[in-house]
């Protein structure tokens, strides 16, 4: 079922934290909340399920206004960051509880717990406390005890952050499997962009309470319209370079260096004050404008080695590129930069082009 | 390492051994030691002499094993000039002139009643001459052994025996032991404490107190936590320091608001009089309101505890299970009844535990308001120990009686905390040590 924030508002006293925020959630979408730390993500989550209630605009599930739907009657599955599993209950009963509270018959629970707990592979723990489970179990359980009443919407509340990188990449395979066997539509909250980009149909990047950009995770590693949303997104992330536009080309800030604009944007007013953006499998790969610099930090990263080249203006310039001999740390390098990959924003952070 | 672990686990006891043993044990075994003895205002806590009265030779009449006439002789007052008396008499100071005109004319005669041998003496020339005097005198004659002191056993003995009058070894042994005013060791506390009626009323008085009161703190203590813990913070403040009050106040003080509120002149009455209701002595009218003004009293005064620890347990629950079990779809009840009540088990068993081992030993409200009236319906057992030993109307106090009572409260206690633990399952709560070592 689609969700839609339409111009939602929310204050904690006099703190604004979210403000006039639009957003949709297709129908069996699986949609990423990302954002850096105290952006508002968790507060959006907990006001879609009505843990805090909004202080304006309206919030739908399919065409129904829910705004003023308590959440024991959005029918919204939730799963804590710290997955909230009830201490002193069994497995089974956890799981139960939603269908227990809406009185369904016992028979019925019993099936309904059963089918889950396999979907979720933790049949043999149903008699255990949570407690006596790993994180990873723990997890599980939230999952199924948020999916077992067959809600309209999944939100998820960075339900791996608690979890080993072993247990973190199975399980991110595994929440992605249980959604869209469901098909149900999820909003998944995390910090961790490629959690984000594996995971999700679509990311929503927000920074301090704003969606700065809606789209797919490939669209939005190639087309960020920010700078902001080209730095979060990318590992190792992307470097900027200061410069102007001198003649129709790009005048790198305190250097003689003359990089040409892409072909693909439009021809720019000199004396434009320029940010570009240079992800570092763009530069010193393929063919392209030869730079000058010197290797100032060298990081191993198994298969291939992530360099970090000064240029000649003091700016650093990062390359990610198979493990070479030729270039260890202080050696000046001379290595091509792909130009037509550049991104260029303005002076705001905007994006040119 | 083992070891030295014993020693320090041992060390780190050692205060909480010594503060058991000073507060707890050694109090208790006094009472132990108390509750098998009689003492009382009668005996004195210290030892005891031999004094046989008039009162005392009734009592044993009246249990109808002796001999009516050896009880007759016991208590007869006979006089006999005997060497012994004079010499007595001599050392005494008595003039010698006197002494020998005694010996001469009265020695080994024999006096059924004051009255003859005073007569008698007025027949002697160096008689003394005032009549007080003479009356002294005759008493160094006197054959009887009531209103005597004797301070040991064996003078009594030696005086009994000198009476001459014929008692059998068992007859003996009862005039002896009756005639004892100390202390004794013995078992009748208990045996007259569970033959009384009155005890068992008493007995049920405080079985009611406890319930009543302990259902109305726990229950009124978890309605308080709960309703404050669903209000706004500064509304929840503000109620909770309301229900704190009672706590806080002096008893004395507060007792009195309760009987200026609950007496015939009160403000209940006065406010139901505008309305035509005839004034009612609430705290003494009837035995239901007694009890009602007790239960309340107690209740008021206990609930505050229940409240603070039931509080602060709900606020120690994580927000996000509340959280999760809201959008589990629970309403309100269901959130109580099956999320917050199970988390609260430690608490209630404590305040439980706790409250009804306090109410047992209870009673300064009920003895500051009721005093256990009208009657004795809201008499308790400590309350009635308390009388019974320390304190009541007719000075009579009996340590010993008061001392066996508080020993079944102190067994009753024991008991009923053994109960609760095995009833909460306490091993299985604390059996885990949440560091492993
Ligand atoms: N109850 C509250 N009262 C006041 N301010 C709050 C409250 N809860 C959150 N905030 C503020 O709202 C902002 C957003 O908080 P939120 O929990 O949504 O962040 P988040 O994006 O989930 O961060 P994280 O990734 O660290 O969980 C933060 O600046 C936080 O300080
Ligand atoms: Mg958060």
């Amino acid at each position: 079922m689609r969700i839609l924030l339409d111009n939602f508002t929310k204050k904690f006293d006099d703190v604004m934290v979210i403000n006039n925020m639009n957003l949709e959630v297709r129908d069996g979408e699986m949609m990423a909340l990302l954002g850096p730390s105290g952006c508002g993500k968790s507060t959006t989550l907990f006001s879609i399920c009505e843990i805090y209630q909004c202080n304006g605009g309206r919030i739908l599930f399919g065409d129904r206004d829910v705004s003023n739907v308590t959440s024991q009657h959005r029918n919204v599955g939730v799963v804590f960051q710290n997955y909230a599993l009830y201490p002193h209950m069994s497995i089974f009963d956890n799981i139960a509880f939603p269908l227990m509270v809406k009185k369904m018959p016992a028979e019925q629970i019993k099936k309904e717990v059963h089918k889950i707990a396999e979907l979720v592979h933790i049949g043999d723990l149903l008699e255990r406390k949570p407690s006596q489970l790993s994180g990873g179990q723990q997890q599980r359980v939230a999952l199924s005890r948020a999916l077992v009443r067959k809600p309209d919407v999944l939100l998820l509340d960075e339900p791996l952050a608690n979890l080993d990188a072993k247990l973190r990449l199975e399980m991110r395979s595994e929440i992605r499997r249980i959604q869209q066997e469901t098909g149900i539509t999820a909003v998944l909250v995390t910090h961790d962009q490629v959690e984000a980009m594996s995971m999700c149909d679509r990311i929503a990047l927000m920074d301090h309470g704003k969606i700065l950009q809606v789209t797919t995770p490939n669209d939005m590693y190639h087309n960020p319209q920010t700078d902001f949303v080209a730095g979060f997104l990318g590992n190792p992330p992307i470097a900027f370079l200061d410069g102007v536009i001198t003649n129709g080309q790009i005048q790198l800030k305190d250097s003689a260096i003359q990089l040409p604009l892409p072909s693909r944007v439009p021809v720019q007013p000199d004396g434009k004050i320029v940010r570009l953006g240079v992800r570092p499998e763009y530069f010193g790969n393929q063919a392209g404008i030869e730079l000058q610099g010197q290797v100032s930090f060298v990081e191993t990263q198994g298969r291939e080695n992530l360099y970090d080249i000064r240029l000649g203006n003091g700016a650093v310039l990062r390359s990610i590129q198979p493990v070479r001999a030729d270039a260890g740390l202080g050696d000046s390098v001379s290595w091509p930069l792909d130009t037509e990959q550049i991104l260029i924003f303005d002076d705001q952070g905007q994006r040119v082009a | 390492m083992r070891q030295r672990i014993g020693l320090l686990g041992l060390g780190f006891m050692t205060p909480a051994l010594v503060m058991v043993l000073v507060f707890f044990l050694i109090p208790v075994v006094m009472t132990a030691v108390f509750g098998f003895t009689n003492m009382g205002t009668a005996t004195g806590i210290s030892g005891g002499e031999y004094l046989l009265t008039p009162k005392i030779v009734k009592q044993l009449e009246i249990r109808g094993e002796f001999d009516k006439q050896s009880l007759t002789a016991l208590s007869s007052n006979r006089y006999q000039v005997t060497e012994a008396g004079l010499a007595k008499a001599a050392s005494d100071g008595l003039k010698s002139a006197y002494i020998q005109g005694l010996r001469d004319s009265l020695l080994g005669r024999e006096y059924s009643s004051k009255r003859d041998f005073e007569r008698a003496l007025k027949k002697i020339k160096d008689r003394p001459r005032k009549v007080r005097a003479l009356k002294k005198s005759a008493e160094y004659f006197s054959q009887s052994i009531l209103n005597r002191r004797y301070l040991t056993d064996h003078e009594f003995k030696t005086a009994l025996a000198a009476t001459g009058v014929q008692l059998s070894a068992t007859e003996f042994d009862q005039v002896l032991s009756a005639s004892y005013t100390g202390w004794i060791w013995t078992t009748d506390n208990f045996t007259n404490m569970f033959s009384k009626p009155d005890t068992w009323v008493v007995a049920f008085n405080t079985l009611v107190y406890v319930l009543l009161v302990l259902a109305f703190n726990i229950g009124f203590g978890l309605f308080l936590a709960l309703t404050t813990f669903y209000l706004p913070s500064g509304q929840s403040a503000f109620f909770r320091a309301v229900w704190l009050l009672p706590r806080i106040s002096p008893p004395v003080l507060y007792v009195l608001l309760w009987k200026w509120l609950t007496w015939d002149t009160g403000f209940i009455s006065t406010v139901l009089g505008w309305f035509g209701v005839p004034a009612f002595n609430y705290m003494l009218g009837s035995v239901g309101s007694a009890w009602a003004v007790v239960v309340l009293i107690n209740g008021f005064v206990g609930a505050s505890l229940g409240m603070i620890l039931f509080s602060s347990a709900i606020q120690a629950i994580p927000k996000s299970i509340l959280y999760a079990s809201e959008v589990d779809g629970a309403n309100r009840w269901q959130q109580v009844r099956y999320i917050i009540l199970p988390q609260l088990r430690w608490p209630i068993l404590f305040t439980t535990s706790y409250t009804t081992l306090s109410l047992l030993t209870s009673f300064e409200y009920i003895l500051l308001s009721t005093e256990g009236g009208p009657g004795n319906t809201t008499n308790v057992w400590a309350l009635e120990a308390y009388f019974t030993a320390l304190n009541n109307y007719a000075g009579n106090l009996k340590y010993g009686y008061g001392a066996a009572m508080a020993l079944v409260l102190v067994t009753l206690g024991v008991l009923v905390s053994l109960l609760y633990l095995r009833l909460f399952k306490f091993d299985e709560l604390v059996a885990r040590p949440k560091i492993e070592n």
